[in-house]
């Protein structure tokens, strides 16, 4: 399994690529990464070079004083550092670099924002025990984060901390309802439906650069079945037609025309909706074109004062954004939910076993320790996350969260939060859903993207922080390595 | 309910080992490490089976399992090798059955389960046996289990279809109870001493 640990070791690499006696290893990560711009990308040839430096540096760093009498860990972390810190420096050139990736990366994207609007979990033999379209939320969370690394190991954890998600709701789920414990039955469609929803950017892409630059040696056991399952729901998606999802071949071929109808809509509409009212104005518009039905809801909407912030809201979220009209129908508004639900609760007998997710609800102070901390917090993003989605799914403004037009944006909101002083930092990431794997901006604001996302949710992997800084002043005169990313690089020396 | 009923069952000759080094992988020829794909019906407890495996020999409370999807266990053979199990489970409904080649690729044992109340789930074992001779690794070890065995008044394939399909297939073949946890260890170490010794490590490559 990942090592939660790494982040110390790491730093460790850091300081000994710092000493003397490394300077032969500084100059030999230097010329390797040097040794890439001068040819054509060619993904097998790049991915086997790669991957013998990492054996062959690992080789040298256990032969070498530098780490003598130091622990397997430890070298394991060495190397963990190299391919991270070579990498960072050959994403631009490796990720996505030939054009049948890019071409399907763009067909699953579409397939998939098709795809999303019409499916249901019955469609993939998900049982009702095990149906949790709230909390999947989280997961789906998760897997979007993938585009924010350019590290294959971090972008392998947002997968596993995605399939670690699941796999914590369906076991609670089966504890609930006194179901054999899941297994790949369960796991698998789940992750399928998941992915659906999510929609990653550029997965096809993704998928292939963690095969092909992740240490060989490192994607094994736990780590290989999990992102096996990733290659399996990928593979799964691109070939979805009527009979793998058990829809009759007219209704399929229905709903991927509405879709697709409401999508292609969309995005030549969409300038105008959004530079004249922001864009409630677009979901009404959409939800008119979709279905008649929806109507009542337009009143709603546009109470809904959009933000100016929202402007920003692009083309591609459409997507998230359109999917969210389904559910809007015949829903009066949150507060009337409210009382609808507090009556049912009120006259249901099972009323406990609902509070059953929310463990902390008739705790104490006196019971609370230290342990408990992140856990409450952990609860109370779910919390955070159910309501606000709730709420925009209703087209009312959350009170004390900015709103905003889809899951994906809705999350980086959240993290944004927590960094309004590094816009620098935002800029990538709020792009995740488009082009940020070409937008090669500076190691930094990756790497606070990492540290401050929220990485243990959910008993998921701690993101390491690494301290590029050092190591790249150190290596400071490889800019002519990169220089696409220079830009960003050369002003942050 | 089911196969997380009972309480572990420690009689077995399998001794519980420490595992291997997790970042180690590498396999020697004392100490095995292998990679076994589940396959079968979905509802034929393929993951019961596993669970029943990994906990019946684990105290249940040491170990926070995290779903049943992906599972090891190492175990102590009598000539002092170990071998751990890294077990991979596969979805069974059919409209998975088109991936389980990315599962059981590299696979050096495929585990095929079917349900001794459900004929159909005996003859998707089938199916699964010809595929694998088909697309398998060459040397792959093959077992059939017939799960349930608890369920006698119910039981609609017969043992003697089993061994006979079994034997003609050239496969190692048992009935198990993953509710009652008969015969569950038996399967694990007849697959791991048939497992060929030198060619193991060829079969770590993901």
């Amino acid at each position: 399994m990942e090592n939660a640990d790494v982040f110390l070791g790491l730093q460790d690499f850091l300081e000994r690529m710092r000493q003397p006696t490394a300077a032969d290893f500084v100059k030999s990560i230097k010329s390797f990464i040097v040794s890439f711009s001068n040819n054509a990308p060619d993904p097998e040839r790049d991915s086997a070079a790669v991957q013998d430096f990492f054996a062959q540096m690992e080789m040298d760093f256990r032969a070498h004083p530098l780490w003598a009498g130091c622990s397997e860990e430890e070298l394991d972390s060495a190397g963990e550092g190299l391919e991270k810190y070579v990498m960072t420096k050959l994403f631009p050139r490796v990720f996505a670099s030939v054009p049948d990736d890019v071409k399907l990366d763009d067909q699953l994207y579409e397939k998939m924002a098709l795809v999303q609007q019409f499916i249901r979990p019955e469609n993939l033999d998900i049982k009702p025990t095990f149906q949790n379209e709230t909390s999947w939320l989280l997961a789906q969370k998760e897997l979007q984060k993938i585009n924010m690394y350019k590290a294959p190991r971090d972008k392998l954890v947002c997968i596993l901390n995605c399939c670690k998600v699941i796999n914590n709701l369906l076991l609670n789920a089966s504890v609930a309802s006194n179901e054999n414990p899941p297994g790949a039955d369960e796991f698998l469609p789940v992750l399928i439906y998941v992915t659906l929803k999510a929609n990653p950017p550029q997965l096809h892409s993704n998928l292939l650069y963690i095969q092909r630059y992740r240490r060989q040696s490192r994607l094994v056991g736990e780590t290989a079945y999990f992102f096996t399952n990733m290659l399996s729901v990928e593979s799964f998606i691109s070939n979805i037609d009527a009979k793998s999802i058990s829809m009759d071949e007219t209704e399929f071929e229905k709903n991927m025309e509405t879709a697709r109808a409401l999508l292609s809509g969309l995005s030549t509409d969409l300038d105008s909706q959004y530079n004249q009212s922001g864009q409630y104005a677009g979901y009404v518009h959409r939800s008119e074109s979709m279905e008649p039905r929806h109507q009542p809801l337009n009143a709603n909407k546009d109470s809904a004062q959009p933000k100016s912030s929202e402007r920003k809201s692009r083309a591609k979220n459409i997507p998230y954004g359109a999917k969210d009209n389904l559910s809007f129908s015949k829903i009066p508004s949150l507060s009337d939910l409210e009382d609808k639900g507090a009556t049912i609760l009120v006259n249901d007998d099972k009323a406990s076993q609902v509070f059953r997710e929310y463990p902390y609800l008739f705790a104490h102070v006196g019971d609370l320790t230290l342990n408990d901390v992140e856990d409450l917090l952990n609860n109370y993003k779910q919390l955070v996350f159910k309501y606000v989605c709730l709420s925009k799914g209703l087209g009312v403004a959350a009170p004390s969260l900015p709103v905003s037009s889809s899951q994906t944006e809705f999350h980086q909101h959240a993290e944004t939060a927590k960094k309004q002083d590094h816009s620098r930092a935002i800029e990538p990431n709020d792009e995740v859903s488009n082009d940020s794997n070409r937008n090669d901006g500076s190691l930094e604001p990756n790497d606070e993207a990492s540290n401050d996302t929220n990485r243990k949710d959910d008993g998921s992997i701690k993101e390491p922080l690494i301290d590029l800084d050092n190591l790249q002043s150190l290596l400071s005169q490889d800019q002519a390595v990169a220089p696409q990313g220079g830009k960003h690089e050369e002003s942050s020396q | 309910m089911g196969c997380s009923a009972s309480l572990p069952d420690r009689s077995s000759s399998g001794r519980l080992v420490g595992p291997n080094s997790e970042n180690g992988g590498a396999s020697d020829a004392k100490n095995l490490r292998v990679k076994l794909v589940l396959l079968g019906d979905s509802g034929v407890g393929k993951s019961c089976i596993v669970l029943r495996f990994v906990r019946g020999q684990f105290d249940p409370t040491s170990k926070v399992t995290v779903g049943a999807s992906f599972l090891s266990q190492t175990i102590a053979l009598q000539d002092s090798t170990t071998v751990k199990f890294e077990i991979w489970d596969t979805a069974g409904q059919e409209r998975y059955a088109a991936l389980a080649p990315l599962y059981y690729r590299g696979a050096a044992v495929a585990v095929i389960v079917y349900d001794i109340t459900s004929p159909e789930s005996f003859n998707k074992a089938q199916y699964w046996v010809k595929e694998l001779q088909k697309h398998g690794s060459p040397d792959i070890v093959l077992a059939l289990v017939g799960n349930k065995a608890d369920l006698h008044e119910k039981r609609e394939v017969p043992v003697q279809d089993g061994i006979e399909y079994a034997e003609k297939n050239g496969m190692f073949f048992i009935e198990t109870s993953a509710k009652t946890a008969d015969n569950i260890n038996q399967l694990f170490e007849e697959i791991a001493k048939r497992l060929p010794r030198p060619a193991i490590s060829s079969t770590q490559n993901p």
